[in-house]
């Protein structure tokens, strides 16, 4: 598994509104299962580009398709959290 | 007991037979010995069978009598090949290419393959068959540009795995997702698949990956009479909070 590229943890929680609209993050096998306070201010546009294979909105629960790399990212993202 | 209850006792009965002392293909015992066994009318026996039928556990012969269906073939949804599997269970796999041809994407599969529309994918529509009987109906399709000349020997050439000729090709298709749910099959999807009066199929629909480039695209449909799903379960991991959130008041 290649390394996930060095900024790709920040960006996606930029897209994602940043820390103040996450409520948690789960890594779940192949996606990022994040609850957000506002899911109309999550892009999804960034979530694609920060690499991103798919964004399933449901709710305030946003998926991430992102591929078996989903857990070192969400140890990246703890780490900006 | 209720009398409402009394087909589930034979109905009970029946499963537990077919779980743990008829074969495949053998007959259950007639509805008259199932009468006088439990004291219950031909109607409530057949209650009971028409529930294990309508399951898909027996199958009701015209005339015959009523009899084990054919064992599901449980299946993990994994990123193997369907002759591997098959052979695996120890069922002889095969398969005829329905139609290959090189296509432009539609929006869809283009979405799926992180492509744009229009961009040229190979399509390859076959059935999968084991032991000679149909058992699936798949479509799928692959970025031209990972396998130029995939279909260049002709649509009869398709490689029996694409999962192989990508691995070959360096494309070693490492992780991918499925959707599942369940439909009826189409009149075409019916013939194919040798259907007859139950013609409920499950649908998978694949995405699969090589690291971070999108492999191949496929829509399959697997009869539900011969299928079920086995899904492996864990707790989920950790879940990642913001630092902050504990004390922070809105």
């Amino acid at each position: 598994m290649p390394p996930n590229p060095p900024d790709q943890a920040q960006r996606i929680l930029d897209a994602l509104g940043g820390v103040d609209n996450i409520v948690e993050i789960e890594p779940c096998t192949t996606r990022l299962r994040s609850e957000v306070k506002d899911a109309k201010i999550v892009d999804q546009t960034a979530l694609r580009a920060a690499g991103a294979h798919g964004v399933v909105v449901s709710g305030r629960v946003v998926q991430v398709v992102i591929g078996p790399s989903v857990d070192t990212l969400a140890s990246d993202l703890a780490d900006l959290m | 007991m209720a009398p409402g209850y009394k087909h589930v006792r034979v109905r009970d009965y029946l499963r537990a037979l077919v779980a743990q002392e008829l074969a495949v293909g053998e007959a259950v015992p007639s509805e008259r010995e199932l009468c006088d066994r439990f004291g219950v009318s031909r109607m409530t026996v057949r209650q009971a069978i028409d529930a294990l039928v309508h399951e898909g556990l027996l199958v009701r012969e015209q005339g015959r009598g009523t009899f084990v269906a054919p064992a599901r073939i449980d299946m993990e949804l994994r990123l193997v090949n369907f002759g591997d599997d098959m052979r695996r269970r120890g069922l002889v796999p095969g398969g005829a290419v329905v139609h290959a041809e090189t296509v432009e994407a539609t929006w869809d599969v283009a979405e799926a393959l992180e492509l744009s529309a229009g961009d040229a994918v190979h399509h390859v529509q076959r059935v999968r068959t084991a032991d000679g009987h149909p058992m699936a109906v798949e479509e799928t399709w692959i970025p031209v540009g990972l396998l130029p000349h995939m279909l260049d020997q002709g649509p009869e050439h398709a490689p029996d795995s694409i999962y192989a000729a990508l691995r070959e090709a360096g494309h070693d298709p490492d992780w991918g997702e499925d959707t599942v749910g369940a439909s009826e099959a189409s009149k075409t999807e019916a013939d194919l698949l040798d259907l007859g009066a139950a013609r409920t199929v499950l649908r998978i629909t694949r995405r699969t990956f090589a690291e971070q480039v999108a492999v191949a695209f496929s829509r399959s449909c697997y009869r539900a009479d011969r299928y079920t799903l086995w899904v492996p379960l864990s707790a989920p991991s950790p879940v990642v909070t913001p630092r902050a959130s504990a004390g922070a008041t809105v």
